[in-house]
């Protein structure tokens, strides 16, 4: 489990996270939503160790993670799969180099053990014959997908996704979501999304929190978060006309 | 003052993380050889016809600013030498390097860190900085002097050209200047020099590159820092290790 207790944050004279107390369960798809600038990447990245708290603690398990020291953490990060919003394949390696790049630091696997994981993880994520494909060579959805290949090489226990399906078209969007969503209910992974796209809230959503200006305001799961009456919510998942009328239809079959 | 303590004071940290062990023997050594190619292999073209060149112009200059009869003209091979082996090849050999190796480091590292790749390293649990600097460090720093030792045989063929098809100085003039008075000592200074500019250049610019942040732009600035601050570095360098050495 990770938890976060009373997360601060601040850039400059810029508060962007205030007082942040979150729990993730594991074997769960935890959803980080908000607007843009609400300070839902700050989360992630404090709450991973890219960026330091000014305040509070991150518990993995039972070892308040943001006051180990810098080996200490690394230990930690062993055992975190992470997929960032532009994919982050390294792009001097070819796509099985990237996915067998922890492999060859933290195992002692030989060449063919190697090349099997590789083998399995990218079939896991439906890519065949691209191993020897450069990122800029495949597409942005392929990109992501060869990245959370690369993110479930060593079995992680966590697995953080920066808008995992920022820049995709729908169907593709909808594919790498239901992609994590099987991953983390088969390893039995702490799964954390970050994203703001209502879609990925409904299909994968097991449990959600929603950041407003760097408060968490909402805590709920996709069952609830069309019925609840936060008003900022409201404001966040009914933006569009659309949307809004939905809500007016939604409350007019209640009464 | 205080930016200036700051950032000494970064570089320092930065410098801690390089210098811790590697991961794995193997990785380090594979990554050397790539960087020992990119970085010291691949200058060497550039480096040869500067410095083909730059040895046949200290030929011609010398030769004209020394008409005085009572001057010996084999003092054109030896001011050649001279010049070459304490400033030329490893003084300029390394300024140039700061501008092709320099940029290479910091324009590549920091593209790394603006499209999130060494965080994706730090959040595997790699220690980026020894990954991606030590390699190209240890590869500048031993492997350079042996460049400036190419550098110094190649100027002092190429004034050696200029020797036989201008015949400013007649060829037996220009190598009698090249044996005489000789201290084996001044190559050892350069190779020093060499591998402290070297040092010098790896490392500023990879701070630079791993510090990189506002996008394509900011990757554009901190190359350019980069190469500012090494070259100003390697001057002061110049100084210290002259005064320390020579003296």
């Amino acid at each position: 489990m990770i938890r976060t207790v009373n997360l601060c944050k601040k850039f400059g004279d810029t508060q962007v996270l205030k007082n942040v107390s979150i729990s993730f369960e594991p074997g769960n798809c935890s959803l980080i939503i908000g607007a843009s600038g609400s300070g839902k990447t700050v989360l992630l990245k404090s709450i991973v160790g890219l960026y330091e708290p000014d305040e509070g603690e991150v518990w993995f398990g039972d070892t308040i993670y943001n006051r180990l020291d810098f080996n200490d953490k690394r230990e930690i990060r062993k055992e975190i799969g992470m997929l960032f919003q532009g994919g982050a394949l390294f792009d001097f390696a070819t796509v099985e180099e990237n996915v067998m790049f922890p492999m060859n630091f933290f195992t002692h696997w030989s060449s063919e053990e190697k090349l099997e994981r590789v083998n399995f993880c990218l079939n896991r994520v439906n890519l065949i014959n691209v191993n020897h494909l450069y990122p800029s060579e495949i597409s942005g959805g392929m990109q992501k997908r060869v990245g959370i290949a690369r993110a479930i090489a060593l079995n992680p226990k966590y697995l953080f996704c920066d808008e995992p399906n920022s820049g995709l078209d729908p169907t593709t969007a909808i594919l790498i979501d239901q992609l994590i969503y099987e991953i983390t209910k088969e390893y039995n992974i702490t799964t954390i999304v970050n994203t703001h796209d209502m879609n990925s809230v409904m299909e994968i959503g097991d449990q959600v929190g929603f950041i407003h200006k760097g408060e968490l305001v909402w805590e709920g799961d996709k069952n609830n978060i069309l019925s609840s009456d936060n008003e900022k919510l409201n404001d966040f998942v009914f933006a569009s006309k659309m949307a809004k009328r939905m809500k007016e239809l939604m409350t007019e079959k209640d009464m | 003052m205080k930016v200036a303590l700051e950032l000494i004071g970064r570089y320092l940290l930065l410098m801690k993380m390089v210098f811790s062990r590697p991961e794995k023997a193997k990785i380090f050594w594979k990554q050397f050889f790539v960087d020992a190619e990119r970085l010291v292999l691949d200058s060497i073209p550039i480096v040869a016809v500067i410095s083909l060149f730059i040895g046949g112009v200290i030929v011609i200059q010398t030769a004209y600013n020394i008409e005085n009869p009572f001057i010996p003209k084999m003092y054109v091979g030896y001011m050649t030498r001279e010049s070459l082996v304490l400033e030329f090849c490893s003084t300029m050999i390394a300024l140039i390097l700061a501008g092709k190796v320099g940029s290479n480091i910091s324009s590549e590292i920091g593209s790394m860190r603006i499209t999130e790749q060494i965080d994706a390293m730090e959040m595997m649990g790699i220690n980026s900085a020894n990954y991606l600097i030590l390699p190209k460090l240890v590869a500048t720093t031993l492997l350079n002097p042996l460049l400036m030792l190419m550098s110094f045989m190649l100027g002092l063929i190429g004034g050696g050209i200029i020797v036989i098809f201008t015949g400013v100085v007649t060829f037996s003039d220009y190598t009698t200047g090249l044996q005489f008075a000789f201290r084996g000592y001044y190559i050892f200074y350069s190779m020093i020099k060499m591998a402290l500019f070297s040092f010098i250049i790896t490392s500023v610019s990879a701070f630079y590159g791993y510090y990189a942040s506002g996008g394509s732009l900011g990757v554009g600035k901190s190359s350019t820092k980069a190469i500012v601050v090494s070259s100003v570095s390697i001057l002061i360098a110049n100084l210290v290790v002259t005064q320390l050495m020579l003296n």
